[in-house]
């Protein structure tokens, strides 16, 4: 069993009140424990967004405002700018579900990388409306049974979820999009590896980047932890595939 | 500056705007204010400050939103049905204390309605087009200078109490030009390094959220605002007064619509009626306590709006005394012209004063 020491940028005495097993708990981790090793934790404004991450500034040590459902993109725009405009560069980056990510807000996100916006954006697709207790969702698997397709995602009454770092990938402002899993030790360090990336490539100004994390929710799907896991590594990566797709400074 | 130029309601908005610090605008466009954000795109690009041609105006209130929580000047501007989309963001500001400056010169409605200028949206600006309980100060301009005027103190009380401030214009007054001064700004600077997002260095990391789980806490936060609009109620509410001080007869009404009545004041005076005019200048705070004084003397008050009567209740809520509220107005189509409002009131007066003569 790996232990983890906890990042300097996680409140100190406060514990993840995600479900147990949730992999939100294990991203927000990963990106406080690259916030420690950028030294950034002075400098970063973190965007909360609606969903189960919503009480992100419950444990980062990082100064964060919440947004309306959807608006994280936007919200992170309007912090950036204000900063630059008294020529602060300040690192801003958005914790988003992929309800908030790519259904309600898909807007605010693609125009976010149309812009080429100077900011980071991590979502963590669980595949449904985690927090109102997992109905259908924008990256909802064809197949997949949630509390409002309860009898599988079907093409007929709901069509087709939607790729999303691919998407992202796409934009001409768009620096880096990726796709990551945190289903064993060897993926959680490219995990790792590619939200230091992200947040690198805003500290280098080269435009937006972004990091899609495949994450188990175990209370709606309702399997176990490892079961969920499982669940990620043999059905979702088929659908959804861990990959780079954009990186503007390898090719 | 300092010299009274020809301006038009639009640009002198967007100019005030600039003078009194404004260091962020985001905007989408819609007649009748696009030359607000037309004239910022050049001016602030060429200052090296934030500008940013939003996808939407939900897009535009939430960048409004972000950059007001790093303590920066903000505004958004915008026009009646295209405001509505802002509202639930306005609801968030609200509750976080977000100080943003909204812009709405206001055209008809409801829906898209058409770019007439129009006063439909008193309720929605004063009353909150969103949810829960929360106040936006509310400032209504009636000429050019008022346009310049009031969008410096819109800065100033945002900042003050930390809350949005709506500059209700129209589109009369968007599009119409007259000479104003945009003279150095008055107001003195706010300090905010108390709760700026800024970076938690040498200092705890700070929060602004709306989501309370705790029913104790919410509360205490709703109660807490209620204070600070208590406060903005015993302390900003500014009208004009015109030949009120021996009137029998007195016209209410707001932004252009009460410059307009002026002439009337004007008609009924030259025959020896002793008319006057009250005109709220801060919706929110209404002046509901001078209106209430001025009741207790006054026989009759003529409510005029461009709208189906939305002050209106107001007014009626004020009166406590035997005094009588009449409305005259319209919601769409051109301005009331003096000539209609005359008619309209010459029959007011008749059946008023029908059973004393
Ligand atoms: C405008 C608005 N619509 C709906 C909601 C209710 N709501 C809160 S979170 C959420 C879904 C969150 O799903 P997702 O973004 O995927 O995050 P997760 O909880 O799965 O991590 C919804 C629908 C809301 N708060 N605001
Ligand atoms: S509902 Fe799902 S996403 Fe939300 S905390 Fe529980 S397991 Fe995690
Ligand atoms: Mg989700």
């Amino acid at each position: 069993m790996q232990v983890y020491a906890k990042p300097k940028s996680i409140k100190e005495n406060s514990s993840f009140t995600f479900c147990s097993g949730c992999d939100h708990g294990l991203a927000l981790k990963l990106v406080a424990s690259v916030i420690d090793e950028l030294d950034i934790q002075q400098d970063t404004i973190a965007v909360a967004s609606s969903g189960c991450s919503v009480f992100l500034y419950n444990f980062l040590e990082v100064d964060c405002i919440e947004s309306p459902h959807g608006r994280a993109c936007a919200v992170a725009t309007g912090v950036k700018r204000a900063h630059k405009a008294r020529n602060n560069d300040k690192i801003v980056f958005t914790y988003q579900g992929d309800g908030d990510f790519a259904s309600i807000g898909l807007g605010e996100s693609i125009h976010s990388a149309l812009r080429g916006e100077n900011i980071t954006a991590i979502c963590i697709n669980n595949t449904n409306y985690g927090m109102t207790g997992g109905q259908l969702g924008p990256t909802t698997a064809m197949g997949q049974i949630t509390t409002t397709s309860p009898t599988g995602r079907n093409r007929e009454y709901h069509g087709f979820p939607i790729k999303t770092a691919e998407h992202i990938a796409l934009c001409e402002g768009t620096a880096f999009s990726a796709r990551v899993a945190l289903y064993d030790i060897k993926n959680i360090y490219n995990a790792k590896n590619m939200i230091k990336k992200a947040f690198e490539y805003q500290k280098k100004g080269l435009g937006f980047s972004f990091v899609e994390i495949l994450s188990s929710c175990p209370t709606n799907w309702k399997l176990s932890p490892s079961d969920s896991h499982k669940k990620i590594k043999e059905e979702l990566t088929k659908v959804y595939p861990l990959k780079v797709f954009k990186d503007v400074l390898n090719g | 500056m300092s010299e009274k130029e020809l301006l038009k309601g639009n640009i002198a908005i967007a100019a005030s705007a600039l003078n009194s610090g404004c260091e962020c605008y985001f905007g989408y466009p819609i007649t009748p204010q696009t030359e607000i954000g037309e004239y910022l795109s050049y001016e602030m690009q060429k200052r090296n400050l934030a500008y940013v041609c939003a996808e939407s105006e939900i897009a535009a209130i939430n960048m409004a939103l972000g950059a007001a929580s790093t303590g920066a000047k903000v505004m958004t501007s915008s026009s009646s049905c295209a405001v509505s989309l802002m509202q639930e963001a306005i609801s968030y500001a609200c509750c976080d204390e977000l100080p943003i400056v909204i812009v709405n010169v206001m055209r008809a409605g409801p829906g898209q309605g058409y770019i007439y200028p129009s006063q439909g949206d008193y309720n929605q600006s004063t009353k909150g087009g969103g949810n829960g309980d929360y106040q936006v100060i509310v400032l209504s301009p009636s000429s050019v200078q008022e346009c310049v005027d009031l969008t410096s103190r819109a800065f100033y009380l945002a900042q003050k109490y930390r809350n949005p401030v709506i500059l209700l214009a129209d589109g009369m007054l968007g599009q119409m030009a007259e000479p104003a001064i945009i003279d150095c700004n008055k107001y003195e600077e706010i300090d905010n390094s108390s709760w700026r997002l800024d970076g938690a260095k040498n200092r705890p990391a700070r929060e602004i959220h709306s989501l309370e789980p705790s029913q104790l806490k919410l509360n205490q936060h709703i109660l807490n605002l209620k204070k600070k609009y208590d406060l903005i109620e015993n302390s900003e509410v500014d009208y004009e007064e015109y030949m009120t001080d021996d009137a029998d007869i007195i016209i209410t009404a707001f932004g252009t619509m009460g410059r307009c009545a002026k002439e009337v004041v004007n008609h009924y005076r030259m025959q020896g009626v002793k008319m006057g005019l009250f005109r709220p200048i801060t919706l929110y705070p209404f002046p509901l306590i001078r209106l209430r004084e001025l009741s207790y003397r006054v026989k009759t008050f003529i409510d005029i709006e461009m709208n189906l009567g939305q002050m209106l209740k107001d007014v009626q809520l004020a009166i406590l005394s035997n005094a009588s509220v009449a409305f005259v107005g319209k919601p769409v189509g051109d301005w009331l012209k003096k000539e209609e409002m005359i008619e309209a009131i010459d029959n007011i007066i008749k059946e008023q004063y029908a059973g004393i003569r």
